[in-house]
């Protein structure tokens, strides 16, 4: 039997073949901070050291390392931290952590190299990252990780003297957080799925009786609903648990099924037409998934369309006719176009994943989940248990973006495998199913018809989306065109294209991205028209009093004022710079519980809610310590467990704005309490009177729920739902009684201005510079919202120029489903990024804050496409604008 | 049995570094016995002749290759290309013959549950349904480009491949012309690629690489081109075109080339020549783009050249 030194201690290799190294280190050695997510050396998260130089474990043949020395991130700073460790924690460097193990290991081999030859020099952003062009992170946290190995290489962290804004910041850089693909449990059996080939069929017999005879089988079930139709490939089928993945693999291959083709339709095109094969038949519409962060309204059904959803139209028949005319009057002003956007994979890095637990009657699943609390009631009903049975466990969760929010199949498979292999069963999907079947944000086409008065005010806007829904239904685009830019009249219609495609899902700011993508290119070209400048013309058009204020910064910014003429240059090079403005509507979760504590004299804060990577453990944190003097580190968050009070989901930005406000509530009571119970009072004139006192105090207890806001509000703040009269006022009570979120005052938003840099030979499209403006009320963790509003940025960029789903349009199979086919934006695609909090606007919610998540990645996909415009006269209608599609246009011809 | 690999045989499918074959196996594209192949000392590092020439060991890593002054010095076309691949863990590992012997990335053929002609399938799936990134020169029923960016450097600079059975391989007659759908290479059954050699080049030669790609770095290349050329007295004396991206092997741009011998070296006659790259092309109604991007890849170079 071979060996490998790993991190320092000898470890035996596996005799087989086909054993990579990073099953070797995860699962034979435990040493979980490696991660494996692409399989195919693309994302970089699996890297470690062989003998020093970094290398993809997904791919390396764990014999390789026979005889050789191999460094984790386990092995890294396993006694002091590495100064890449220290600077990556400084400057926040990381978001959900997933990728970070990889980027420390690699990010490390860079600093001692670079140190060793070049002493304190500071490398440039090209040198790193060329250096780090093999990792990939999916929240975006490249600009943290840019400034972290450039201050690292220039000895700033060679010394202890650093403060890490985000609580686990440590876990995260040591690889010592443990995400649910890391649980493993003494007999945990791996569960794995048998999905659909077919677009469309009917499920006959399935057989599963060798697959349960093989040995290392523990479970096979069916998967099947009671029509047993499979509506697109991948659909799951059966399922088996084995003592090993390759077991399951092997049983899942026995599995016999007798199937009858059904005709199938792929795509928006195909599936709109009138002949096409029906998907959904009436009796079977309620199987269809739901693509927003709300419960939908009735809408009406004709074959694979739904829709129209056209409640927030106002004047609609007097806008078709204003178009009409001002059509046949060849009106200049009359903006018209047809906008398509692509099909965007939240694509986390950590794959859906669960593992559930029996202990009795109890059931104890880890999920990577965005709703610890709201899956535990969710499986407590669907499994027919009590509450306090049922518990959902997430420390850590790699990356969400609105696909982990509901109650997926990975979890229920886990649960139904483990109780009937009566055994824990891990499910963590592999890349293809997690690039394929796990949701995503619908590709939609748009029409738009945006008509300004002769008095040089927006008269009507016409806006008609149709997306393509997959298996699902409640897209929500055109509506969202309401509660921008009011005019007399706005004919709004979105539709549900539903074929034979896996069902797309809730991804942050769902319908907000492709509506801005229309809408603000609209905008744009209607400034055109009338001569205007941009940002000048939108705050003609748009009130908002958050809006109006990041309007003035904007037009301020030395890149907007220095603005050239439209497509004033000829060169091979050119460069544009480009505005637009998004919002997204401030939501919280009522009934969200905090309870606040002190204990040993240590404070503690606990909620059931998660951190999916957007910081709301430092945000917790960070509000408990200032309300009473201390430093973050000095109190406890307890969160990710649904036995802890109930707490939101992370999803529709609702986190901050449901937690914040209960919080310091209980804050008061706790306050009060520990005053109270105080056998003597501070010294008079103490700098830290809470420490004394906490020091002094009894365990104590309070928790709080969110309140109502209640505040008065600033002039022109009001409910965006005010300007949809009474359907937005019906939106909102549909909202809270069915999806539990108040939709409060004021409107979160984002005005982002973005440079571009053009190579006309080869289409190449560099974003240079993004200035984003972001307008969420107080900031309460600075460097986290930082981290926040880039990623979200990046994530745009992704959205813009990248990021596309591919599928056979014959078969319904999705091409795209590796990470070098699916490709999300690298390190060295990350532009210089200024951003600019306006923290006015949310003084009516307790705490002044609300969340950001979503309204910083609404604008970037239209201001890049403005900024084309503006660098080369050329409109991009369609997303993402790859090379081909750039070239077509400035050709002037239509792209494949 | 369908051979999984170029280098497959009966008995089973060499494995090098793995870097592409993990893929596959983890995948289920790839099934049957491996065989682990490593170096001797005569297979792997640079081997310098007395005359300049360079033989370099098949189990040389693309890292290597990329980090190796001399080779930089006499070869930058080949340093360049090495730089550009994959990514810097990828070739850390990755062997010079790995590269040559690697097999296609086509969407279809890496799907396991995709029938295809380089799996034995009776049609290219590609052809008819999704190929965006595939081939704008048709030769051949498959229609995926040929991912070995070192075989299209090595063609630009007229490499010779020696196998343990063969020697003096030109890349043409490692990889075929295109025609066979069912491979990606032409080599034997068992037959192992060991070494290439490159002749030494030429006086005052300049020579240099570019991949066009949507993002910065790490991505197959929609279009790549070595370009080598001699300016003397302002005037090409000789110009060497290698492109890949394009076409199911590495190609010569034999019409952009015969464009530019003995020419001035002004932009001009650089922009015309450039024109000519797409000389023979025959593109798919996806897969048009290229050849605007070929035209702009070829330009690009020839001016830095000739700056």
């Amino acid at each position: 039997m071979s060996t490998m030194t790993i991190n320092g201690k000898l470890a035996p290799l596996p005799d087989d073949p086909d054993a990579l190294l990073v099953d070797v280190v995860r699962d034979a050695l435990d040493l979980t901070g490696t991660k494996l997510v692409c399989g195919a050396g693309v994302c970089g998260a699996c890297t470690v050291l062989v003998d020093g130089e970094p290398a993809v474990s997904c791919l390396m043949p764990a014999r390789t390392a026979a005889d050789r020395s191999v460094t984790t991130v386990e092995g890294i700073g396993a006694e002091k931290l590495h100064p890449v460790q220290k600077a990556f924690m400084a400057h926040d460097a990381l978001q959900c952590g997933f990728c970070t193990p990889g980027f420390i290991v690699e990010a490390a081999a860079f600093h001692d190299s670079w140190r060793a030859a070049k002493g304190t020099a500071v490398p440039s952003r090209e040198e790193i990252g060329a250096a780090l062009s093999g990792h990939l992170c999916r929240c975006g946290a490249y600009d943290g990780i840019f400034r972290a190995v450039a201050d690292a290489c220039a000895g700033r962290f060679d010394g202890e003297a650093f403060v890490p804004p985000r609580m686990e910041a440590r876990d995260k850089v040591t690889g010592s957080a443990k995400y649910t693909v890391d649980i493993h449990h003494d007999g945990q059996l791996e569960g794995v799925i048998l999905r659909s080939p077919f677009a469309h069929a009917r499920i006959g017999e399935l057989d599963l009786t060798a697959a349960r005879a093989m040995s290392g089988v523990s479970a096979a079930i069916s998967l099947l609903g009671d029509d047993r139709i499979v509506r697109f490939v991948g659909e799951p089928i059966a399922a088996v648990a084995a003592r090993d993945r390759k077991t399951a693999l092997a049983a899942i291959a026995t599995i016999k099924l007798v199937s009858e083709r059904l005709p199938s339709v792929i795509g928006l095109d195909e599936a709109r037409r009138a002949d096409a094969p029906v998907v959904f038949e009436k009796s079977t519409r309620k199987k269809a998934g739901n693509v927003s962060e709300g419960a939908g309204a009735p809408a009406s059904w004709k074959g694979n369309i739904r829709g129209p959803s056209s409640a927030f139209s106002k004047k609609p028949k007097k806008v078709r006719s204003w178009i009409d005319s001002a059509r046949a009057a060849n009106s200049p002003l009359l903006v018209e176009g047809t906008f398509r956007t692509g099909t965007q994979q939240h694509a986390c890095l950590e794959p859906h994943a669960a593992v559930a637990r029996f202990d009795g009657d109890r059931l104890t699943v880890h999920v990577s989940t965005q709703a610890v609390f709201h899956l535990m009631e969710l499986i407590a009903k669907r499994y027919k248990l009590d509450h306090d049975k049922v518990r959902v466990i997430a420390d850590h969760v790699g990356g969400g973006f609105g696909s982990k929010a509901a109650l997926g199949v990975e979890t229920t498979t886990a649960i139904e495998l483990a109780r009937e292999a009566k055994a824990p069963v891990r499910i963590a999907y592999d890349r293809h199913e997690e690039l394929s079947v796990t949701g995503y944000r619908p590709a939609a086409e748009m029409k738009i018809a945006l008509l300004p008065s002769d008095q040089g005010e927006l008269k009507a806007l016409s806006f008609t989306a149709y997306a393509d829904t997959g298996a699902a239904t409640n897209s929500t685009i055109a509506a969202l065109a309401r509660l921008i830019y009011p005019a007399e009249g706005k004919e709004l219609a979105d539709f549900d294209v539903i074929s034979n495609l896996p069902a797309g899902a809730p991804f942050r700011g769902p319908g907000g991205p492709p509506m801005a993508f229309a809408l603000e290119q609209a905008i744009d070209e209607a400034a055109v028209r009338m001569n205007i400048d941009p940002i000048a013309l939108r705050k003609r058009w748009d009130p908002d009093p958050n809006r109006q204020r990041l309007y003035d910064w904007a037009s301020s910014l030395e890149v907007w004022r220095n603005r050239k003429p439209v497509a004033a240059q000829s060169g091979r090079y050119r460069r544009g710079v480009g505005v637009a403005t998004g919002y997204w509507l401030y939501l919280w979760q009522p009934g969200s519980k905090v309870e606040v504590a002190v204990k040993g004299g240590r404070l503690i804060a606990s909620t059931a809610r998660q951190d999916i990577g957007t910081g709301t453990r430092t945000v917790i944190a960070n509000t408990l310590a200032g309300e009473f003097g201390l430093e973050p580190h000095e109190v406890e968050v307890r969160i990710g467990d649904s036995k802890l009070p109930e707490g939101p989901g992370s999803g529709g930005s609702r986190v901050t704005a449901s937690v914040i406000p209960p919080m310091l509530l209980a804050i008061e009571q706790l306050k009060a309490a520990i005053q109270q119970s105080a056998k003597r009072q501070p010294v008079r004139g103490s700098n830290a009177p809470w420490r004394e006192m906490l020091a002094a105090s009894p365990d104590l207890s309070v928790s709080s729920v969110r309140p109502e806001d209640s505040r008065p509000m600033a002039p022109g703040i009001q409910s965006p739902l005010k300007q949809a009269g009474f359907m937005g006022w019906i939106f909102g009570w549909m909202m809270r009684r069915f999806s539990n979120l108040a939709i409060g005052a004021g409107v979160p938003s984002s005005v982002q201005v973005v440079e571009v840099e053009i190579d006309t030979w080869l289409g190449h499209i560099s974003v240079v510079n993004v200035h984003t403006g972001i307008a969420v009320g107080k900031i309460v963790a600075p460097a986290l919202a930082r981290s926040q509003a880039t990623g979200a940025v990046i994530q745009g960029i992704g959205y813009a120029l990248y990021e596309a789903r591919e599928v056979d349009s014959r078969t319904g199979d999705v091409l795209s489903g590796g990470m070098e086919d699916y490709r999300i934006p690298g390190i060295a695609d990350t532009p210089m990024i200024d951003v600019h909090f306006d923290q006015r606007g949310f003084d009516h919610v307790l705490g002044g804050s609300v969340g950001i998540g979503e309204v910083a990645t609404v604008p970037t996909s239209p201001a890049v496409a403005n900024a084309i415009h503006h660098a080369t006269g050329v409109r991009l209608t369609e997303l993402p604008i790859r090379p081909d599609r750039l070239i077509a246009a400035l050709k002037g011809r239509a792209a494949a | 049995m369908t051979p999984t690999a170029m280098t497959a045989t009966q008995a089973g499918e060499f494995r090098a570094a793995g870097t592409d074959l993990s893929e596959r196996r983890r995948s289920g594209v790839s099934k049957g016995p491996l065989i682990d192949i490593s170096a001797t000392s005569d297979t792997i590092g640079m081997h310098w002749d007395t005359d300049g020439s360079l033989r370099i060991g098949a189990f040389t890593t693309i890292g290597a290759i990329a980090a190796d002054a001399r080779l930089a010095a006499a070869y930058p076309g080949i340093a360049a290309s090495a730089q550009g691949l994959a990514t810097p863990q990828v070739r850390h590992f990755a062997t010079l013959g790995g590269n040559l012997a690697q097999r296609s990335r086509c969407w279809y053929f890496r799907n396991p549950h995709i029938a295809c002609l380089r799996k034995g399938g009776p049609d290219c799936p590609a052809r008819s349904g999704n190929h965006l990134y595939h081939v704008a020169f048709d030769l051949g029923p498959c229609v995926a480009p040929h991912p070995s960016t070192m075989a299209m450097a090595l063609l630009a600079y007229d490499a010779k491949v020696m196998t343990d059975q063969r020697s003096s391989l030109t890349i043409g007659a490692l990889l075929g012309d295109g025609r066979n759908g069912g491979s990606d290479n032409a080599l034997q059954p068992s037959e192992m690629i060991k070494s290439v050699a490159l002749p030494s080049p030429l006086q005052g030669e300049r020579a240099l690489y570019k991949r066009a790609i949507s993002r910065t770095h790490a991505e197959w290349p929609l279009v790549e081109v070595c370009a080598r050329a001699v300016v003397k007295d302002g005037t090409f004396q000789f110009v060497r075109l290698a492109a890949g991206g394009i076409a199911p092997v590495p190609l010569r741009l034999a019409a952009a080339e015969a464009a530019l011998q003995g020419k001035e070296a002004s932009a001009a006659n650089i922009a015309s020549a450039a024109e000519q790259a797409t000389a023979g092309a025959k593109p798919l109604p996806m897969t048009g783009y290229k050849l605007d991007l070929l035209k702009g890849v070829v330009r690009d170079l020839l001016e830095k050249i000739a700056e």
